[in-house]
């Protein structure tokens, strides 16, 4: 039984999603001990790189995807169980932070599929869960997605296929934004299409995703190879005024929102 | 970088309440154990109950809410081991963030 992890990172004129890439990549073989695939295009790829992925899928994206200004690539996630070489496969976006060995529990509960539905915030401890629209129900996560490859989890992909296609239909049917794609929302719709709109919770994690969440910055004490801890910085915005407040966080994994303070912990 | 520095050079404080929640997010997962076919939260009710049971096996609802057939023995020690083992951990990281006031 082989395992692994997939990622996917498609250059933006802004951010270097291949070198998040990598660093992560680099993560995931020291605390999870996986070998990591990464599905990119040719010019995402630098000319001069050390790191050696255990496989390079070259594909070619579609670029019709845009948030705040920038295009945003990140369509066509549902190859990631055609793509992934592993019979068990962790699906993570570039932007989570591997700092221990936890996800390595996913493959003790997935039967098929696995993912989050709960998340938590950093520094704002009564967060709110997100929805698909203010009237709909909760928002499933596609930050880390386990899967086996079995019946149902192609189910699953190939139904998050048909939603990326049929995206403006889905987001009437369900009332949220159309004009930028989400693969939360495409895996949210797909989960429940699968399961007869039947609520199932055996395909859900049973801890939170960790945040990162805006106005809250991270630093590092030294730039260690594999850092894990943390002084996390954020700015309470009450009564008009900024608050800094600040905590130190070690050996936790967490999803940075902002891209521009992840690279600044690379 | 001196984040030391930097702390104070923002004025900026210490948030207990985020910090808790920061150590009770990070420790709740741990406290969870896959076992016998079963996920399970070494929590004080999980716990007492499997404590409290004189059958040597018994059949539980996991956090997936299947029954499961349990040993009780090896399900007990499996969790108190995880109990004691994180929330030491839990504790050691609370004092050492408590000190931080």
């Amino acid at each position: 039984m082989s395992r692994g992890a997939i990622l996917f990172a498609f250059n933006s004129p802004k951010v270097d999603y291949y070198a998040m890439a990598e660093y992560t990549a680099k993560r995931i073989n020291h605390f999870l001990n996986l070998p990591v695939t990464i599905v990119t295009d040719q010019s995402s790829i630098p000319k001069y790189s050390t790191y050696e992925f255990d496989k390079v899928v070259i594909s070619d994206p579609d670029k019709d995807n845009y948030f705040r200004g920038d295009v945003w690539i990140n369509k066509g996630r549902f190859q990631a169980y055609e793509y992934s070489p592993y019979d068990e496969t962790l699906l993570l976006d570039v932007d989570y932070m591997v700092n221990s060995d936890r996800l390595l529990k996913v493959f003790d509960l997935m039967k098929d599929y696995v993912c989050h539905e709960n998340i938590a915030q950093l520094m704002i401890p009564k967060g709110e869960q997100e929805k698909l629209s203010q009237h709909s129900f909760p928002a499933l996560w596609a930050t880390v997605l386990g899967f086996r490859k079995t019946e149902k989890s192609e189910q699953l992909f190939a139904c998050m296929k048909m939603i990326q296609k049929n995206y403006r239909h889905y987001a009437n049917l369900y009332s949220f934004n159309p004009d930028i794609y989400r693969n939360d929302f495409a895996l949210t719709i797909a989960h429940r299409i699968i399961n007869g709109h039947y609520y199932d919770n055996t395909n859900i994690l049973p801890w939170n995703l960790m945040h990162v969440w805006l106005k809250t910055n991270l630093y590092v004490e030294r730039k260690s190879k594999f850092n894990t801890k943390y002084t996390v910085i954020y700015d309470n915005q009450k009564n008009n005024k900024v608050r800094k407040e600040y905590i130190t966080i070690k050996d936790m994994d967490f999803h940075v929102i902002n891209k521009d303070v992840f690279l600044g912990l690379m | 970088m001196d984040t030391k520095k930097l702390v104070a050079d923002m004025k900026a404080r210490f948030e207990h309440n985020s910090a808790k929640h920061y150590l009770k997010e990070k420790y709740s997962s741990k406290l969870l154990v896959a076992d016998q076919g079963g996920l399970w939260k070494a929590d004080l009710n999980t716990i007492s109950f499997l404590n409290s049971t004189t059958n040597k096996t018994t059949v539980m609802l996991d956090l997936y809410d299947i029954p499961v057939s349990v040993n009780v023995k090896k399900l007990k020690e499996k969790l108190v081991d995880a109990y004691d083992t994180v929330m030491s951990e839990w504790h050691k990281e609370y004092k050492e963030l408590e000190a931080k006031r």
